[in-house]
């Protein structure tokens, strides 16, 4: 049973299907979402725009859903798909080691070259010991998500889950539609 | 567990450096053979390494990248001889892998379109080189997909939804990862030292390793049983591992569940050869009242295969499990860790019949599975 | 000396997107790990490559990183006897 959705692209923001009022476009309307929504999270600025935008989506999410205690608990998975994996941070680091003359490859790039560190941004911040997933696909199905989030539910401890699509290509292309899902 | 249906393994294959079949690697491993190599100025990387790679020149069908190439090689030496239909709609490839092509990000790579370095697109060509008419599946969860890969069968098969899984976890190494590793000051310069006190890091390895289930109702006392499996989170760090082993000691719990912890063969760690990852692991072992089961780790011999480990480690101890065998943990030394681990370098004899495979990654996920052949009787 | 930690300061906020953060806002004696400006294991990684792009500066060894990283200062020093560019 879906409890709570969000849907972030480029310039438009919806919570439980309601528009947010925003001024700002691409990366720079996942900041504003930030100092707007969170504010004291200042490891916000060190992710790459993938884990930027699993990041806000997912406060604004929590949010929806109130009662924030940040208390540890294993009953919730993080579970995202999406179809370009950490592209974005694979052709920064990349970028960092192209010219040989200017061979610096960079560790704080490196380190989100992998899709599934958002969901451990997301598990650190709320401190969930449980499942995170992340499950890359050739194009967005809504079957496959439905159907594989039901499967994970077989977790014999996992209750709810923060799961759906987490798509980012580069700064001014990204879409996030994820919810909060709780077993039947 | 009578009654209930099984989550069977029915044919395998392991493609590395040390062999082209699970035989192969099986017997080379067990010989105490390793393909760890020292490079100095491969893919024009300033600082020398050492790892485990496979022969590029063996692998000469130029439709597709080495990396598709080993994973095609793979699943066609698992499918052999086993009847299934790999075109048929009730079958399903799970791949997994970290970083797949990334390879063709470089600018000096021009042998292929750039759309085959995103991971879909990627199985796509595996899929429809077996003629398979689904939707593959890649899970993309840092050192942990193989395992993960191997879970997510397990759940597509316990809900009916198709007759096989066949699970094929794959990464070549690159200037991009062997640079990024090196970045992190996380690579050994010789061969690495699993769980020892003199450990300084890892190495990292080709391979790809095949794994296809089924379910059964009934399984044979020398079928391999997938039983049980967890992912947990250290909620702590996104690349330093805890430092209380939360993520692997809940993982651990959940996979022993309420197997007594002398039924346990041995765990088959993760154990990379970093400080910080073997201590940690150590920890959740202790915590998860673990510590007298033996421990092993066969970094030693593929170096970190990352996408592959899961299925390959796991492969590798069903065939030590099948030959009495626990394996010895080449590099392995004194040990150096906080608590008192049972590991050894020599292979050591056992009679028990199930096992755990444990592993940690990036992004503080770790996962356990735990297998039994014959499956478990209560 | 004062230019050469001004400068670092500045570096150091760009490599480490220190967002919000000016020169001004850093104590150069104060730590730059643990409660100082807070930074972690991936910050001190990507302090030794900001030595080596920008001054240089190879460390063999990262372990030698906790001594020179332990404030704007210290490692400001350590850059002007090591530096070779």
């Amino acid at each position: 049973m879906i409890k709570h959705n969000v849907y972030i692209s480029p310039d438009k923001v919806l919570v439980d299907g309601k528009a947010l009022t925003h001024n700002e476009k691409g990366s720079a309307l996942l900041t504003e979402l930030y100092r707007n929504n969170v504010s004291d999270y200042p490891k916000f600025f060190k992710m790459d725009t993938l884990s930027k935008l699993g990041f806000v989506a997912s406060e604004l999410l929590l949010n929806a859903e109130g009662n924030r205690d940040f208390e540890p608990r294993e009953d919730r998975a993080v579970i995202f798909f999406n179809k370009h994996a950490s592209l974005q941070a694979d052709t920064h680091y990349q970028s960092t080691i192209q010219d040989p003359e200017h061979f610096f490859p960079s560790p704080a790039a490196f380190v989100y070259t992998l899709p599934n560190i958002v969901t451990g941004e997301i598990a650190i911040r709320n401190k969930y010991f449980g499942e995170t997933s992340f499950i890359v696909v050739e194009d967005y199905d809504e079957k496959i998500i439905e159907r594989n989030l039901k499967n994970s539910f077989q977790d014999p401890m996992t209750k709810s889950i923060i799961g759906g699509w987490l798509d980012c290509l580069d700064e001014e292309h990204f879409e996030a539609k994820i919810f909060l899902l709780y077993k039947d | 567990m009578g009654g209930r249906s099984m989550i069977v393994c029915v044919a395998h294959n392991i493609t590395s450096p040390l062999g082209m079949t699970t035989a192969e690697n099986y017997a080379a491993v067990k010989a105490g053979m390793s393909a760890l190599k020292h490079y100095d100025g491969l893919w024009g990387l300033p600082e020398p390494f050492v790892a485990s790679l496979i022969d590029r020149k063996a692998f000469t069908d130029d439709r597709y990248t080495i990396v598709e190439q080993i994973v095609i090689h793979s699943i066609s030496k698992a499918l052999e001889n086993t009847g299934i239909d790999s075109a048929s709609a009730r079958v399903l490839f799970i791949l997994s892998t970290t970083k797949g092509n990334v390879f063709l990000l470089d600018k000096r790579e021009t042998g292929f379109p750039q759309e085959r370095v995103k991971l879909g697109v990627m199985a796509k060509q595996v899929s429809n080189h077996f003629k398979n008419p689904n939707e593959s599946i890649v899970v993309s969860n840092a050192c942990i997909s193989g395992v993960c890969a191997q879970i997510e069968a397990m759940r597509y098969l316990e809900s009916g939804e198709y007759d096989y899984v066949i699970v094929c976890g794959v990464d070549v190494q690159s200037a991009f990862i062997v640079s990024g590793f090196q970045s992190f000051k996380a690579l050994s310069p010789d061969e690495c030292k699993p769980f020892d006190a003199n450990r300084c890091g890892l190495n990292l390895g080709d391979a790809a390793a095949t794994i296809i289930f089924t379910k059964k109702d009934k399984v044979t006392e020398n079928e391999w049983v997938a039983c049980r499996g967890a992912i947990r989170n250290d909620a702590n760090h996104i690349s330093g591992p805890s430092r209380t082993g939360e993520g692997s000691y809940r993982a651990l719990k959940v996979a022993l569940g309420d197997l007594k912890a002398d039924d346990v063969a041995f765990i088959n760690a993760h154990g990379t050869a970093t400080p910080y990852n073997d201590e940690m692991e150590s920890i959740a072992i202790e915590r998860a009242g673990l510590a007298g089961v033996p421990v092993n780790s066969l970094k030693g011999y593929f170096g970190h295969t990352m996408g592959a480990a899961g299925v390959l480690e796991t492969l590798l101890s069903m065939q030590a499990v099948n030959d009495h065998n626990i394996l010895g943990t080449r590099g392995f030394e004194t040990l150096g860790v906080t608590h008192k681990l049972d590991v050894s370098n020599q292979n050591r004899p056992t009679n028990k019949r199930a096992f755990i495979k444990l592993l940690s990654g990036f992004g503080g996920c770790n996962a356990a599975l735990l297998f039994a052949k014959g499956g478990l009787h209560d | 000396m004062d230019e050469l930690i001004y400068k670092l300061k500045q570096e150091i906020i760009e490599a480490l997107n220190l967002e919000d953060m000016k020169p001004e806002d850093i104590d150069e004696n104060a730590s730059l790990f643990g409660e100082g400006l807070g930074l972690d294991s991936i910050d001190a990684l990507e302090l030794i490559v900001l030595m080596e792009k920008n001054y240089g500066i190879k460390l063999k060894d990262p372990a030698q990183g906790k001594e020179i990283f332990k404030s704007v200062t210290v490692m400001a020093d350590f850059i002007q006897k090591n530096r070779t560019k």
